[in-house]
């Protein structure tokens, strides 16, 4: 019989919430604060077999992307040069609510079963700070190290928090929705 | 060493004893070059796919005298088969220059050669000729092995037009862009 996830994680975080944005329509599992994920991620793994970690990431939920990210003009195409920029991201409002949060998200699997659990946490993207999972999954390693990277996550407790996909000098976290990118030697002059 | 000659090579037939080939030493030299031309296995991104169909059975980069090479010391050609980020720029200089002269590049695809689909990135360098001096550009995304091919006999043409006159092909590192490894544009 397949274990049923939600249930147990809701008997031991009763501050979480079920089904509040699902992701497709996984189990999936809003956690109340930071410090839950460990308890969360240990029952998953020692007691209903989610023994696989598949993904540690985030969402930026800050307004529309700024166009200082990116490294030319927002329209470069000759092609259509007389047309107004294209939108770069939906303005707010129709079921899109911009806050200052990084929206977290890990991804378990149970390899015997073939269920999948996802939990969801929002943080918020000043000092944006949660657990480190590498205690209990050392995949969680490279994952985290990415999300830190990327998104300027700070995972604590993680053995080695440094730069793994960018390069040294490029500065700051290219998918937070307000980088600004400062021109390096490889940039155009 | 050598006598050198404007034609190319000539068999006299009527000497007794046999034929004699007469040839210049840049027609014979660079013949050897243009048939001997190892790549480094090198692939960055989509285009090695590409890349790798172009070494296989079906198109078979071997009858050109194609060897993948797994050392760049051991390698004449550099074929950059990718998207070049700049945290991979710093490695491709250096395996440039741990490669013998003379060295030529090949720039796959409109990754390497322009920053292609990337051109807005944070982390893409916009084109390989901003770090190593490129011999032949192939367009496309990604290119097909024909264009591969192609691209490559164009490199072939460009050594033929080499000249040992001109320091057995070893060209300066050119600070930006294409380079005329025969010399004529000059
Ligand atoms: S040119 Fe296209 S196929 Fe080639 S590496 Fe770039 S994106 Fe991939």
């Amino acid at each position: 019989m397949k274990p049923d996830p939600v249930a147990r994680l809701l008997a031991a975080l009763p501050r979480a919430e079920s089904a509040a944005s699902p992701v497709k329509d996984y189990p999936t599992l809003r956690l109340a604060a930071p410090a839950d994920i460990l308890a969360a991620a240990r029952i998953l793994k020692d007691e209903l077999g989610f023994a696989y970690l598949e993904m540690v990431t985030a969402v930026d939920w800050l307004g529309p992307v700024s166009l200082a990210g990116f490294v030319s003009s927002a329209n470069p195409s000759p092609f259509t040069k007389k047309a107004p920029p294209p939108p770069v991201a939906p303005a707010a409002g129709a079921g899109i609510a911009y806050r200052p949060v990084l929206d977290m998200l890990w991804s378990f699997g149970n390899l015997q079963t073939g269920q999948k659990v996802f939990l969801r946490l929002e943080v918020p993207r000043d000092n944006a700070e949660v657990p480190s999972l590498t205690s209990l999954f050392a995949a969680a390693d490279w994952q985290e190290r990415e999300a830190f990277d990327l998104l300027g996550v700070r995972f604590s407790g993680h053995p080695n928090l440094t730069k793994i996909l960018t390069p040294d000098f490029l500065k700051g976290h290219p998918l937070r929705k307000d980088y600004a990118h400062e021109k390096d030697a490889y940039d155009e002059d | 060493m050598g006598i050198v000659l404007d034609k190319f090579p000539v068999v006299a037939k009527a000497v007794p004893g046999g034929q004699v080939l007469l040839t210049s030493t840049d027609y014979i030299v660079d013949l050897g070059r243009k048939y001997s031309v190892w790549p480094l296995t090198f692939g960055l991104a989509c285009c090695a796919i590409e890349m790798m169909v172009a070494y296989a059975g079906r198109f078979d980069f071997d009858r050109f005298g194609v060897i993948p090479r797994p050392s760049p010391r051991q390698a004449d050609l550099l074929l950059i088969a990718g998207t070049v980020t700049k945290k991979m720029a710093a490695p491709i200089v250096e395996i440039y220059h741990q490669m013998p002269e003379p060295r030529f590049v090949i720039a796959m695809g409109s990754c390497a050669s322009c920053g292609g689909p990337y051109y807005d990135s944070y982390s893409v360098v916009k084109g390989v000729d901003r770090i190593v001096p490129v011999d032949v550009y192939v367009p496309g995304c990604p290119p097909r092995p024909e264009a591969l091919i192609y691209g490559f006999m164009e490199l072939q043409k460009k050594i033929m037009g080499m000249k040992l006159e001109r320091g057995g092909g070893a060209t300066a590192q050119a600070e930006k862009g294409s380079r005329d490894l025969t010399g004529e544009a000059a």
